[in-house]
């Protein structure tokens, strides 16, 4: 049972609440540095994208429901296929559940006030935005990314691709990759120093192990994406030669450095979501995870293993025989990580009492399509195989299972699972639990038939089919899935805002939840934690004698840190208090920077490197202004 | 949960079904060829071992919900037992599995689908990719064609791929794996239909507008059958012999078209759309959009964006009585 | 226990009683380690087209100059002790001694790349980044090279003028953080050097 600490009324309090609140209206939007604002940020500029990409989607299986069909002109259809992979992946997925989740989450869990960067925070979430306006704009003028979202040369060059079509996918997916490696860097730092004091690493949440994991995959592997696209945009505006066989260069330099980047990309995207389930079914099964260290190890086993895998997507591309048998002998290792996984997740739902309340229905729902995406994956280490379905709707297929159901399911719990901390009210279970069953039929129905359509040799990225092929009826069932998986998602967003005003008072711990965000207010206090926690295990929440002597804390005025706008770090192993710092107040340069950033690339893309210099010189200039003043001064 | 299961039931007999009855144009499971016979049967080693895997998750998940009242395991145990389970299935048992399916497919079934070592095929052809067509040669001999590439059955074919713009990749399902065509690179794969037939391919790598229109067919034919055609495909084009053909001719000759195509035995050295020496014994027209008659023949050259938009090939605005001798021209390269 | 409120305490004093590192040490340590990637794919593309090209440099394109490139390096390498050195004085709270010593850097340094620019721009108009694979990934490389000692350049003027108000323990970690920028772009420079080395040889 909870102790809520907040005692409004109490001084300290009261003084916690002076200095940690914010500006309201827009200006204080635009200036803020609360990890929670910025979570909702990113959720409902994500959640707007996921709404792009999935009518994106929609209109591919409408134009590919039945053969030959004139619904979508091919390039209409080609920068729709790409532009969807594109948000989906960029804009959607891994800002939600690092941005949004992360950022909203990694601080309460921990038992801290904020990030170690607030301001780098906000900063990370406008170079977001922009990022997906950049795109958008590209696609709303005609001009949207049309060449994949793997973009291969040459068709990526500019004598096959004369337009701006692929300078509006280049350079906004490197605004992208600045966003997501200071992201990186903040949860990094966060994690390390910023947990409460008595939070060894191994008392840490596996939520934050999986932002753990995903932090150093990023750090490690944007990179590549960068320099790859700066490559590119060097060739198409420039001339040089990185891709050019007849001068030197070669075009599958293009596809190793993608692949490299692209395949820990592919752990990025699950990573966070293996640490919302694993924070859900604890609280549903009503007991710790089973083999909490191993899950823990495999998380970031995971990420580590996944750096030796890339030329698995290049198994058809006439690379030697030895090469590519490494790579599938690495592919079969990272394997071993996961199972640990699904089998610690299920063992833990097994032997506790679980109740399958929404949360946990769509966890359920994950680890069904993820061991179906997961075994289609196993499949691909077999390189003959590869080498027969790759570029087909199998793998389409595999990696829509892995996707939807690895990552989005456990977001659509996740959104369900803490809506009540967030917002302070309960969803309606009865609505969610038929959103659920919903999703999960319309994402079994869009997605299964394509493994067969894959194999029996559709291709995959056709703008149509031909008559007589034996396609056209799983193409049919698959369109009709997919609308009954937008119905299902649809009614989620729909239960989610009727009961933002409708819904019953939720407390702060509604579902007895192991970790400490269950431990304060439902909405969170700006200041987030009154007394930093005392923790003595890896499910604070379920310590009842360390809850209570929190509470005696207030009073004597211990770990509240109500001075000044303070929060304590910890050492980074064992979580031993180290020394208190000062955290930033809002800020106008996180805006003003991705402003003058977005501009160069705007600037690059109409080739005015003149003008881009210069906006890189006001960036420059905003970095200088952001770190005149010092915090406390701010 | 049943409910579901259920439904996934259904769709494996229907898949079944489907695959064992529809047809067989392309589809990577009615195998032509030894090859692809493996590849077909290390895939059905690999569902079988993925709905068993697949079933036991389901049911550890479908016992979890049954035994929801009660702490512990459904058979007895706690969390040692737990744990131990989590090992054994999660470490041990992938290891061997994984393991094994390693050394089958990457070790043994790897040597079929691998580059055909030299000198361990009888025949090379050459296909060189384009936006949106398959060139084709017969090294040794003059023929060239497009689209359509016969193979004497039984024989051991070796396609060196590449290609002339962007990737591509060859890829008939059929016979064999696909091999991407790279700028710069030769790439090969073996094709060696183990019994006659007509096979469809398609370009399996995103190459822009009309990737969606780029198949071809692999006709697998008699040894004797193969050589009467290679030898037809080597000669010159064949002289017009009515004055509508000869007309035709000097249309052809005349307008843009030898501008971009090749008529051998004439003037008409274009390279930048397909070989047309022999197109009237092809039994589709670009790249498998359309069949070869009279009446798509006809309406192609009229306007073949109404068919393929994007294409290179522009509507070159002739006169109905042009395109009519076009066609009889073309026609007659037999 | 006393709580160190070390934002308000005397830098060195906060600096000594400290267990862990700083936020901003780990902030640019992991800066670092992501920059450091950027520059290995840099590399790793370098080798992976040399490898695939019989001649390197290309016929008609002359070998990298050695000599003049490892002077400019070898004095490059040396402002990093100059730099440490602000540290260290900073630390020990000579405040001038450390803005006398990081306007020295910037001196140094400001002349290598100048002469650098110069050796650049020579170079472009010998041979252009478009004409071969070589000197698209050659002009790439000591591009994104000297772009780095642009910016490390701008950290030490940021430091210096603020400095001229004293030292908080905010911008003693902020030198900090330059100390490690200035070692690591040393560390890449000595890195290019080799790439050039090899390529003349």
């Amino acid at each position: 049972m909870a102790v809520d600490v907040r005692a409004p009324e109490h001084p300290r309090v009261q003084r916690l609440e002076q200095v940690w609140e914010e500006r309201p209206g827009i200006l204080g939007w635009l200036t803020t540095v609360d990890h929670k604002r910025i979570g909702l940020l990113y959720f409902f500029t994500t959640l707007a994208f996921f709404g792009a990409g999935g009518i994106e989607a929609l209109l591919i299986r409408t134009q590919l429901a039945q053969p030959e069909s004139k619904v979508l002109a091919p390039d209409t259809f080609n920068e729709l296929f790409t532009t969807h992979g594109v948000t989906m992946i960029f804009l959607f997925v891994i800002p939600m559940t690092t941005g949004a989740f992360g950022n909203y989450l990694v601080p309460l869990m921990i038992g801290s006030r904020d990030m170690a960067f607030p301001r780098m925070n906000a900063l990370s979430y406008w170079l977001f935005l922009g990022s997906g306006i950049f795109i958008y704009i590209g696609l709303f003028m005609g001009f949207g990314p049309n060449a994949g979202w793997f973009d291969y040369v040459p068709l990526a060059l500019r004598h096959f691709n004369p337009g701006p079509n692929v300078d509006f996918y280049a350079l906004g997916l490197i605004l992208n990759g600045v966003s997501s490696t200071l992201a990186a860097i903040n949860f990094i730092v966060t994690i390390f120093k910023l947990r409460a004091p008595g939070m060894s690493l191994n008392r840490m949440p596996l939520f934050c192990f999986a932002m753990l994991a995903v932090s150093l995959a990023l750090i490690f592997a944007l990179p590549a994406l960068t320099i790859d696209l700066v490559f590119l945009e060097l060739s198409r505006k420039v001339g040089f030669q990185f891709f050019i066989p007849g001068n030197g260069g070669d075009p599958l330099l293009w596809q190793h450095l993608f692949w490299l980047f692209a395949h820990p990309e592919v752990y990025i995207i699950v990573l966070p979501a293996f640490g919302i389930a694993t924070s859900i079914i604890p609280t549903f099964a009503k007991r710790r995870m089973i083999a909490f260290p191993l899950v823990a190890l495999a998380e970031l086993l995971v990420a580590f293993i996944g750096f030796g895998v890339w030329a698995h997507h290049m198994f058809a591309t006439g690379l030697p025989t030895i090469t590519l048998v490494f790579f599938a002998a690495a592919t079969l290792m990272v394997v071993i990580p996961s199972t640990i996984q699904v089998y610690a997740w299920t063992m833990t739902v097994s032997a506790g009492r679980p109740e399958f309340r929404a949360p946990l229905l769509f966890i359920g729902g994950f680890i069904v399509f993820f061991v179906m995406g997961g075994l289609s994956g196993i499949m691909f280490a077999a390189i003959p195989f590869d080498q027969a379905t790759t570029d087909t709707y199998f793998v389409v297929a595999h990696f829509h299972f892995i996707i939807f159901g690895a990552a989005v399911f456990p977001i659509l719990g996740g959104m369900y699972y803490w809506f009540p901390k967030v917002t302070g009210r309960l969803y309606h279970e009865g609505l969610a639990q038929l959103s659920f069953w919903l999703a999960f039929v319309g994402t079994a129905l869009t997605f299964f038939p394509m493994h067969i359509v894959g194999l029996i040799g559709m291709p995959r990225r056709v703008y149509t089919y031909p008559h007589g092929l034996g396609w056209d009826s799983y193409n049919l069932i698959e369109t009709i899935g997919s609308y009954i998986l937008a119905a299902g998602l649809l009614l989620v967003a729909f239960n989610l805002i009727y009961s933002r005003f409708s819904g019953a008072p939720a407390g702060p711990d509604p579902f007895h939840g192991g970790t400490l965000e269950w431990t304060i207010p439902s909405p969170p206090p700006h200041y987030n934690f009154a007394v930093i926690p005392t923790v003595s295990s890896a499910y604070p929440n379920w310590d009842e004698p360390d809850r209570a002597v929190d509470a005696g804390k207030l009073e004597r005025g211990e770990l509240t840190y109500e001075a000044g706008h303070e929060t304590p770090t910890s050492t980074v192993r064992d979580g031993v208090f180290d020394e208190v710092v000062d955290m930033p107040s809002e800020s106008p340069w996180p805006v003003t920077l991705a402003f003058f950033a977005a501009l160069a690339l705007v600037m690059v893309l109409i080739s005015h490197y003149a003008i881009a210099g210069i906006f890189l010189l006001l960036v420059l200039f905003s970095l200088a202004g952001w770190h005149w003043k010092e915090p406390q001064e701010a | 949960m049943t409910g579901v299961r259920g439904a996934r039931g259904v769709l494996l007999t229907f898949a079944v079904l489907a695959l064992a009855g529809c047809a067989d144009k392309q589809n990577t499971l009615a195998p032509a060829s030894k090859q692809e016979g493996r590849i077909s049967t290390l895939f059905w080693i690999m569902m079988a071992g993925a709905w068993i895997g697949f079933a036991i998750i389901v049911g550890l998940l479908v016992l979890g919900w049954v035994n929801r009242r009660r702490e512990g395991l459904p058979g007895g145990g706690g969390e040692r037992a737990a744990t131990r389970i989590v090992i054994v299935m999660g470490v041990f048992v992938p290891i061997v599995l994984l393991s094994t399916l390693f050394v089958y497919s990457n070790i043994f079934v790897v040597k079929s689908t691998a580059a055909p070592p030299p000198g361990t095929t009888v025949r090379t052809l050459g296909v060189v990719g384009h936006q949106w067509f398959w060139e084709v040669r017969y090294p040794g001999t003059e023929a060239v064609t497009a689209n359509e590439i016969h193979i004497p059955v039984n024989t051991r074919v070796n396609v060196v791929a590449t290609t002339d713009d962007v990737i591509h990749s060859f890829w008939v399902p059929q016979l064999n794996r696909k091999i991407d065509m790279i700028p710069g690179r030769e790439n090969r794969v073996l094709l060696a239909a183990d019994r006659t037939g007509v096979f469809r391919g398609e370009c399996a790598e995103f190459c822009g507008l009309q990737h969606a229109h780029m198949s071809m067919q692999v006709v697998a034919e008699p040894v004797a059958k193969f050589k009467r055609w290679l030898a037809n495909m080597a000669r010159p084009a064949p002289a017009p012999t009515s004055s509508d053909e000869r007309r035709g001719r000097e249309v052809f000759l005349s307008k843009a078209c030898s501008g971009c195509h090749t008529v051998r035995g004439t003037d008409a050295a274009g390279k930048i759309g397909p070989d047309l020496t022999h197109v009237a014994s092809r039994s589709t027209l670009a790249a498998l959009t359309i069949p070869n008659t009279r009446d798509y023949l006809f309406r192609w050259i009229h306007d073949p964006q109404q068919f393929k938009e994007g294409v290179k090939m522009p509507s070159l605005h002739l006169t109905d009585s042009e395109v009519n001798a076009l066609v009889a021209y073309l026609r007659s390269l037999k | 226990m006393s709580v160190i409120r070390s934002m308000h305490a005397p830098p060195g004093r906060a600096d000594r009683h400290r267990i862990a590192r700083p936020n901003g040490w780990w902030g640019v340590v992991v800066f670092i380690a992501t920059e450091a990637t950027l520059f290995g794919t840099i590399f790793g593309s370098y080798f992976y087209l040399r490898f695939r090209t019989a001649a390197w440099p290309p016929k008609g394109i002359p070998d990298p100059a050695v000599t003049v490139p490892a002077i400019l390096t070898a004095v490059l390498v040396a402002t990093s002790l100059v730099v440490q050195l602000a540290f260290w004085a900073g630390r020990a709270g000579r405040v001038r001694a450390a803005q006398w010593l990081l306007v020295l850097a910037l001196i140094v340094q400001g002349a290598y790349f100048g002469i650098q620019m110069h050796l650049f721009l020579d170079d472009l108009d010998k041979f252009s980044p478009s004409g071969s694979a070589y000197a698209s990934i050659y002009f790439t490389m000591l591009g994104a090279h000297h772009a780095h000692v642009v910016f490390g350049m701008f950290l030490e003027l940021f430091l210096v003028l603020r400095l001229v108000a004293g030292l908080t323990n905010y911008r003693l970690i902020g030198l900090q953080a330059t100390t490690f920028y200035w070692h690591f772009v040393n560390v890449l420079a000595l890195c290019v050097l080799a790439t050039q080395i090899y390529a003349a040889l």
